[in-house]
């Protein structure tokens, strides 16, 4: 417990010291034998770094965060998964062939080494830095991540091991990118979450910030958690069937029509794909356009 | 509002959205497609209210309907508009939620950053339900005097996952008034040559007309005979007779240093500080001994209350006080110019200053010698304040001391009280030896 006392200079320790007057400030400066002004005669000012800015920013400016709360541990055991799941599926679906070191190299062998490399750099980095809460791992773990994904494909979702035949359904192998994809997005998410509840949680146990009814607060970020991805990942799959649904809705008007859509090289290629996404940026922009949310967020608070 | 993660994210999609047409790369574009439809659901659905809101002072809070056709409205009240330094003020803020919708808010309560936050938090994350309120109380201590003032209410609504929020400041203001905090003095040595007589003043330490005994003297003609002490006489064999103390009051004149220059030093050590403690607390003791206190001080203006007595002037001196802006550099020829026609001569004046940076203070404080006023002069030692904050080496610090001590002495000639008050010294053993005690 605080005591009393007159002395109130404890308030101070490590907080923001004014400046000292100008003609003070400027006898310090003469008198001191290097000839600077005293670091603690100019105020300081936090800002947050670009990793911080990237990442959302922080609850609170800066601090160390404490020790995992249960929440944060359980975060992290999830992140954990899907990064192995994640690196499985990242070496699964993106084969050497494409990628840029084959490109310099020309030798499947070497370019398989790298992104083997690639993708385990991603996984360790992902690990630590989920282990360690350090924002700068998770970063590089994205990069590395976006990295080993980028490769020309030529139109084609080839896989660089197809132990269940993965390979020979165009369903399968959608819904093996689709997963693939909501994986890195989880990733994404849940590896933040680690970062935002460990500043949360230290803000707590430091009282610089009170929560009231916590389990209410987890549950919907938890619940969040399972119906977001889920969504996600059928939207995309809607999005990414297009060569199946435009068919489809067409063969109403014309079955020839139909028939040669289903044939068509550009409707089955990543131009299709680019066609439904196309579809979805119109939709999507459209709505904030309309300000959509604004709108079914008034709606939703005012009705009785 | 897009947050910097949503941001993030989206920049991202468009960017592997037009990398995977470019590269013909369907794993690319896929995962852009899947940002964009995470991002949209959050959008929609993620709770994310337009916090339309608004807020009321804690006065207007009569328990009538809120005026905001809003969601969230904040109230606030104040335990007390006025304390002491080091004093606590507990606050209660009332958050209500007025839409059919449960929230997720962030609310922090704006606290001057001086204040320290003593219990609870004024800074919550809570869920709100629909049409629900609920109250926050925290402590803040205030360890520094002056208007303060505490809001606005930051609001903040949000997803789960942080990708879109809306902030809002509820603009509630309480203002408080933190007055110096004061040392109890049993004396100050400090009494008028010229005090002004009236039925029911309070003795002065001198002897004089009054009704409380001074001390035994021997007796001189014209002394009265109801003064003798006949006990005395017969005691020592000579006529003696009672003095009594002189039944009377002051004018005391407090002249506080408020220019830039007397905020040298840390925030909580500085010589502004200490002037005004000492003034609150001097003005305390004169007012108890029922005499008529004025005060001045000087920064980028001169201030002045005039001489009053009593507990009503006590809270006005305690209310410029507290509002005393360390600005400006007027010099004090400039508040002995001003003040000079209209003191009693022979007044009490009380200096509380650094000395610092002003080259009239010899001529000024001579000007009041030579029209025979009592000057004390407390001079916190912004030095020593600075010194012990590391800000000046040893050498400096030396080079200073020295002129201060050649200051102090010249103004010792002039036959002004002064005394160079040291950071640790009780005010009560600075006046003590600046009167030479």
């Amino acid at each position: 417990m605080a005591t009393k006392s007159g002395d109130t200079a404890h308030l101070y320790d490590g907080k923001t010291v004014r400046s000292s007057a100008p003609s003070r400030k400027k006898l310090a400066g003469q008198a001191s034998a290097t000839g600077e002004i005293p670091k603690d005669a100019i105020p300081t000012v936090e800002i947050p770094t670009f990793i911080e800015s990237l990442l959302g920013g922080p609850l609170v400016p800066k601090m160390k965060f404490l020790p995992a709360d249960k929440m944060v541990q359980n975060l992290q055991l999830g992140c954990y998964g899907v990064l192995i799941a994640l690196g499985i599926l990242t070496y699964i679906v993106t084969p050497a062939v494409g990628t840029l070191w084959f490109a310099l190299t020309g030798s499947m062998a070497i370019a398989n080494v790298l992104q083997l490399m690639v993708v385990a750099g991603a996984i360790g980095t992902g690990f630590w830095g989920t282990m360690t809460r350090d924002a700068r791992f998770m970063l590089a773990s994205y990069i590395l991540f976006i990295l080993s994904v980028m490769r020309f494909a030529s139109s084609k979702v080839s896989l660089s091991q197809d132990l269940f035949g993965f390979g020979d359904s165009q369903f399968l192998l959608t819904i093996l990118v689709v997963i693939y994809a909501v994986l890195l997005v989880m990733y994404f998410e849940l590896s933040n979450g680690v970062l935002r509840f460990s500043m949360l949680d230290t803000s707590i146990r430091t009282r610089e910030v009170y929560v009231m009814n916590v389990k209410k607060i987890i549950g919907k970020y938890h619940r969040s958690l399972v119906i977001n991805p889920l969504i996600a990942g059928t939207l995309a799959m809607i999005v990414l069937s297009v060569n199946t649904i435009l068919p489809a809705f067409v063969s109403l008007f014309s079955e020839q029509m139909a028939l040669r859509m289903e044939e068509s090289v550009e409707l089955i290629s990543v131009y299709g794909v680019a066609l439904g996404t196309l579809f979805v940026f119109i939709v999507v922009g459209g709505l904030f356009a309309l300000d959509l949310p604004t709108h079914l967020q008034s709606w939703r608070e005012n009705k009785e | 509002m897009w947050s910097r993660k949503s941001a993030m994210l989206g920049s991202l999609a468009v960017a592997m959205y037009l990398l995977g047409l470019t590269l013909r790369n369907s794993q690319l574009v896929t995962i852009a497609v899947v940002i964009f439809v995470f991002l949209t659901w959050a959008a929609l659905f993620g709770g994310h209210a337009d916090v339309a809101a608004s807020g009321r002072r804690a006065e207007e809070w009569a328990g009538e309907e809120g005026v905001s056709l809003s969601n969230v409205s904040a109230m606030r009240k104040l335990s007390s508009a006025r304390i002491f330094e080091d004093g606590e003020v507990s606050v209660t803020l009332r958050m209500q939620n007025h839409s059919a919708l449960g929230k997720i808010l962030e609310v922090k309560d704006r606290v001057p950053e001086v204040m320290r936050i003593k219990d609870g938090a004024n800074y919550i994350l809570m869920e709100l339900g629909p049409r629900r309120e609920t109250f926050i109380e925290y402590t803040v201590e205030c360890p520094l005097r002056g208007f303060y003032s505490l809001g606005p209410v930051a609001v903040r609504v949000q997803d789960p996952f942080g990708l879109f929020h809306k902030e809002k400041e509820l603009h509630v203001y309480n203002d408080f008034l933190v007055f110096p905090k004061m040392e109890d003095l049993k004396d100050t040595f400090v009494k008028s040559r010229v005090p002004k007589i009236f039925t029911g003043a309070v003795n002065i330490r001198q002897p004089g007309p009054g009704s409380e005994f001074y001390s035994l003297r021997e007796y001189f003609e014209g002394d009265s005979f109801r003064a003798i002490n006949w006990s005395a006489y017969a005691r020592s064999g000579k006529l003696m007779v009672n003095e009594r103390e002189r039944d009377a009051v002051s004018d005391i004149i407090l002249i506080v240093d408020s220019r830039a220059v007397s905020e040298t030093g840390p925030v909580s050590r500085n010589a502004l500080v200490y002037s005004t403690r000492a003034a609150a607390s001097l003005a305390k003791y004169f007012l108890g001994r029922r005499d008529s206190v004025g005060l001045i001080t000087y920064g980028d203006e001169v201030v002045s209350v005039d001489r009053d007595t009593g507990k009503k002037q006590l809270y006005v001196i305690l209310t410029k006080l507290a509002g005393a802006m360390a600005r400006g550099n007027v010099p004090l020829q400039v508040v002995v110019n001003r003040i000079l026609p209209h003191i009693n001569k022979g007044s009490p004046i009380i200096v509380l200053s650094n000395l610092e940076d002003d080259p009239t203070i010899v001529t000024a404080l001579r000007d009041f010698r030579a029209r025979d006023f009592d000057v004390t002069v407390l001079s916190p030692s912004s030095l020593e304040f600075e010194f012990d904050a590391k800000r000046l080496d040893r050498t400096g610090y030396e080079v200073l001391k020295t002129e201060r001590d050649v200051l102090i002495s010249e103004l010792r000639g002039l036959g002004v009280n002064i005394m160079d008050w040291e950071p640790d010294m009780l005010l009560s053993t600075a006046l003590a030896g600046a009167r030479g005690f």
